[in-house]
């Protein structure tokens, strides 16, 4: 039952899911880098931006892909409120503090949704649904692989931002010592509100892309927090190659899991997998520095 | 002896007597005796509705938040925490009725094995750091699911099954949880007062001083997770009979996040706090769905849902949780004990005009 052709399906099938993984473990590890917190309610910005996304596609009759771009913004604006209203509150505080108001904010963000959309499954109606790549006996839809091309074009123009842009020197010098960039004239607040933004916007198109692959309702976003925390773990912490080796490792094993072992392993085979990284390479496997 | 013990009970609230604010101890001591008595007289007028729906979760709830608040006084966060309530439910439930052992001591015994358990995840992970111990512990909440429901020929745990009783519902049964929860919260207490305490204590104030003053904080923090997961174990072994039922959403991420409420918004790092805060979660839990019906008026804003209340009620929830942590840290607690010394204050005042 084990064939070839379905071994390479399920591989290419792993890196396109890894590819939202990557988005969503990229934009939580920039939020970590620079401000070294950690938001809990990062994969339901993902919901929200599917939402976003499904809004757009639906009463404005945008096409799927433009909808991305709404969601992004949408997420980045909501991202802004975020970071200004709670987090900065108890930025530098008891480290517990923050775990707390990302749990309010699950409960705030599912809630919202349930109230605005209903508890039901939806999903955003692609206009290349039915158009499939077939090499022999493999498959593969369009829409998986727009999907790692649009991620790809988002890795490198993210690439570009933190190595070639102002803003990107002053989120690189805050990540590594912020009093420092402070006295060297940056403004940290700023800083912290474009990189909170930024990684709720790279959630909200991990989320509209999330919208156009699978159906989502308001509780998807639990577990893609939990494995984008995995692959950050898996990867390094800080470290954005890490992020993205990782969300591709992560999402081959965990396809393949599936494919071997059968559905019920999907989420159980991430945190083995998390789990054994942790205990035999604590600083992950492209890791520099312990935290 | 009396004075002894009367001095002991009177620390109970000792360990957070830095941010105690105008209780002096000889009075805390009538304090916690008025409570005790409320607890333990209360239920003797009550319905058995109210019995065993409110008032015996309200004591579970108790022990169940004060072992996450135990860990967390140590500066650890746990995230998936229900695995350990499911586990030490499950693993005592079944004891009894697999071996046939009475049930009162599966219920030890389903404790120490969710100690053990514990023992053997704190030794991956207590070395991370807040974050990622939240991440571990919730990953292992997650596969602690599918290995009950992969094993289900043993555990059962699809479909669940009728949990044995150590003694009847109603009074009796909720005595044997009050019990349990003195038992726990004063073991609590005494842990928090020793060196131990005192370990966790520096362990959460700033771990690299602790370790800089000898202190072995991988050690302790080990020992925090057992202690805390041996009380989770026996939460769950309890509130697996208290609801006469136990099935594989026992490990659900409510459960996980529920002591956390709890703390947070009873008081974190402080003893009444999971107290008070069980007593305001279960209350909010039993009661405020009657207020469902009124909120249906809201409902032509919002089509997508049948029912308005529950969602808008959890939203709400969520709110409270971010306002006490951004305005109030301290939790209710905090409140309280700063309006006392306030009135006190007053009080004081006017008798010296």
């Amino acid at each position: 039952m084990f064939t070839l052709s379905g071994i390479v399906e399920t591989l290419l099938w792993g890196v396109a899911n890894g590819c939202i993984y990557i988005l969503l473990a990229t934009g939580l590890n920039i939020i970590f880098g620079v401000m070294k917190l950690v938001n809990f309610a990062h994969g339901q910005l993902l919901m929200i931006g599917a939402y976003v996304a499904f809004v757009a596609s639906t009463a404005l009759g945008l096409n799927a892909y433009l909808a991305i771009l709404v969601a992004m913004g949408a997420v980045a604006v909501i991202g802004i409120g975020l970071e200004r209203f709670t987090f900065r509150k108890v930025l530098g505080t008891d480290k517990l503090n923050e775990i707390f108001v990302s749990l309010g904010l699950i409960y705030v963000f599912e809630n919202a949704a349930i109230l605005l959309w209903g508890n039901d499954s939806q999903r955003i109606v692609s206009p290349y649904e039915s158009l499939r790549l077939s090499l022999g006996e493999v498959a593969i839809g369009y829409d998986r692989i727009f999907g790692v091309l649009i991620v790809i074009a988002i890795l490198i123009a993210l690439f570009l931002l933190m190595k070639k842009t102002k803003i990107g020197l002053a989120m690189r010098a805050t990540s590594q010592k912020s009093d420092t960039s402070m006295l060297m004239g940056i403004n940290i607040e700023k800083v912290y509100i474009f990189t909170f933004a930024l990684g709720a916007a790279l959630a909200g198109v991990a989320g509209a892309l999330y919208g156009i692959i699978f159906p989502f309702n308001p509780y998807i976003g639990a577990l893609p927090t939990i494995k984008a925390f995995a692959i950050i773990i898996l990867g390094g912490l800080g470290s954005i190659p890490g992020a993205v080796v990782g969300g591709l490792l992560y999402g081959i094993a965990e396809n393949t899991a599936v494919y071997f072992l059968g559905g019920i392993w999907q989420d159980a085979i991430a945190f083995a997998l998390l789990i054994a990284v942790l205990v035999l390479r604590p600083t992950g496997l492209f890791g520099e520095k312990g935290e | 002896m009396v004075l002894a013990i009367k001095e002991s009970i009177a620390n109970t609230f000792g360990f957070v007597k830095n941010e105690v604010v105008g209780f002096s101890r000889s009075r805390m001591f009538y304090y916690v005796l008025a409570a005790l008595a409320i607890a333990a007289v209360v239920p003797l007028f009550t319905s058995s509705y109210v019995l065993s729906e409110v008032l015996t979760p309200m004591v579970i709830f108790t022990i169940y938040a004060s072992s996450w608040n135990l860990l967390a006084s140590s500066g650890q966060g746990s995230l998936g925490h229900a695995a350990f309530l499911g586990i030490g439910g499950f693993a005592s439930a079944l004891l009894v009725i697999k071996l046939g052992i009475p049930p009162i001591i599966g219920l030890f015994v389903g404790s120490v094995f969710s100690a053990v358990i514990g023992l053997l995840i704190g030794l991956t992970c207590v070395r991370l750091k807040a974050w990622f111990l939240g991440m571990v512990t919730f990953g292992f909440s997650v596969i602690a699911v599918t290995i009950i429901s992969q094993f289900d020929a043993v555990t059962g745990g699809i479909m669940g099954f009728r949990t044995p009783l150590i003694v009847e519902r109603g009074l009796p049964f909720y005595y044997l949880t009050f019990v349990f929860a003195v038992i726990s919260v004063f073991a609590i207490h005494l842990i928090m007062r020793s060196k131990l305490g005192l370990a966790f204590r520096a362990i959460h104030g700033n771990e690299l001083e602790a370790k800089m003053n000898g202190v072995n904080t991988a050690k302790y923090r080990l020992i925090a997770f057992v202690l805390s997961t041996f009380f989770a174990g026996l939460a769950g072994g309890l509130y697996a009979q208290s609801i006469q039922y136990i099935q594989i959403s026992i490990f659900e991420p409510y459960y996980s996040f529920l002591p956390l409420m709890i703390c947070v918004i009873g008081g974190l790092g402080t003893l009444e706090g999971p107290i008070i805060g069980s007593v305001i979660i279960v209350a909010i839990d039993r009661y405020l769905p009657g207020i469902d019906s009124a909120l249906q008026f809201l409902k032509p804003l919002f089509p997508n849902v049948s029912f308005v209340g529950p969602p808008l009620r959890m939203l709400f929830l969520g709110l409270f949780l971010i306002v006490i942590v951004v305005f109030a840290p301290k939790g209710l607690t905090a409140f309280i004990r700063r309006a006392y010394a306030y009135f006190r204050g007053k009080l004081v005042t006017v008798k010296e005009q």
